[in-house]
């Protein structure tokens, strides 16, 4: 799993263990999800036809998979109205978590990991209570993209454990020359960012 | 965007490098941080389906190996961000797009102002 065959460059340890980790995570149950659900939900979000999730799901999932800077209020909203605000958020986290490791593949050329397998089991049921929107899509604490997916604790723990060794750690964030061992210094992670944002027509 | 399109501004001049904020609207400006447009061709190369190989090759080149993985990496995380900022609707408050219409006008990012409300 996770072998990266074909990589012009070797990829580290640390980034196989952490997708391998997700994949894990993404096939087990989570907080509304069952993992065939989960599972299917990140089909539609690679675009692959399924129907084994509710379909304002698998739209949502679809739409922002594929085309994320066109998804706008009245399509979440629409989706949330009815399946509910927190199948909303985990389906958020799905597309976008996966879209990590897609991304990394596909600069790199090689193929995308086959999914995993779904994990049986019933949803953990584990929600913030409380929470409201804030002029955004769905309720969170207020701030900003490291909280936004705090309705649902583990997914923003997974949003957490890709950025570090993908990125940079959240907690160095407000270093203007971090850098890492053999990687990027902070200006040309910047220009990555901003040019990739810039292709997804993704303001903020 | 203008999160990062700031952060790129206020790291750059941090580390003393001539950044054109012009290049990352249109890569056929200098972008001045170095490597920096090798980094733009290989974004633009996943994107907009252009020559991979050779994107990779110019970014080795530059940068080294090393540099190339933690680019793909980069690249993932900002496919993610970019989804979770979208699809959870965090705004940008307008002080803050005000407070940046030099930069918003520089890389060309008025169309994305009215986009972000459909």
């Amino acid at each position: 799993m996770f072998e990266f065959d074909g990589s012009p460059v070797p990829v580290p340890d640390v980034m196989r263990e952490t997708f391998i980790h997700h994949w894990d995570h993404l096939a087990s149950p989570g907080a509304t999800l069952t993992g065939p659900e989960r599972i299917a939900v990140a089909r539609a979000a690679r675009g692959e036809p399924t129907t084994k999730a509710h379909p304002a799901l698998l739209n949502l999932a679809e739409h922002l998979g594929t085309s994320p800077g066109s998804v706008f209020e009245p399509e979440v909203r629409a989706a949330a109205d009815v399946v509910g605000d927190p199948a909303a958020v985990e389906s958020i986290a799905i597309v976008s978590l996966l879209s990590c490791v897609d991304g990394v593949h596909d600069a790199l050329g090689v193929d995308r990991e086959p999914l995993p397998e779904p994990a049986p089991g019933d949803p953990t049921g584990d929600i913030v209570e409380g929470l409201k929107r804030r002029r955004t899509h769905v309720p969170m604490p207020q701030g900003a993209i490291p909280v936004a997916m705090d309705l649902i604790p583990a997914e923003g723990a997974a949003r957490i454990a890709m950025s570090a060794p993908t990125y940079m750690p959240d907690d160095e964030m407000v270093h203007p020359d971090w850098s890492k061992p053999g990687g990027l210094v902070r200006p040309q992670m910047e220009v990555i960012a901003a040019r990739t944002s810039w292709h997804n027509d993704c303001f903020y | 965007m203008l999160s990062h399109v700031g952060m790129l501004s206020w790291s750059a001049e941090h580390m003393g490098y001539d950044l054109d904020i012009r290049s990352i609207g249109d890569p056929g400006f200098a972008c001045g941080v170095p490597g920096g447009n090798a980094l733009l061709g290989l974004v633009d190369a996943v994107l907009a389906d252009g020559d991979l190989a050779a994107a990779q090759q110019e970014v080795r080149a530059r940068l080294g190996d090393g540099a190339l993985v933690h680019a793909a990496g980069v690249f993932g995380n900002f496919q993610m961000m970019n989804r979770i900022a979208e699809g959870t609707g965090i705004p940008i408050p307008k002080q803050r797009i005000d407070a940046s219409v030099d930069q918003i006008e520089a890389v060309g990012l008025q169309r994305m102002i009215k986009s972000q409300h459909g």
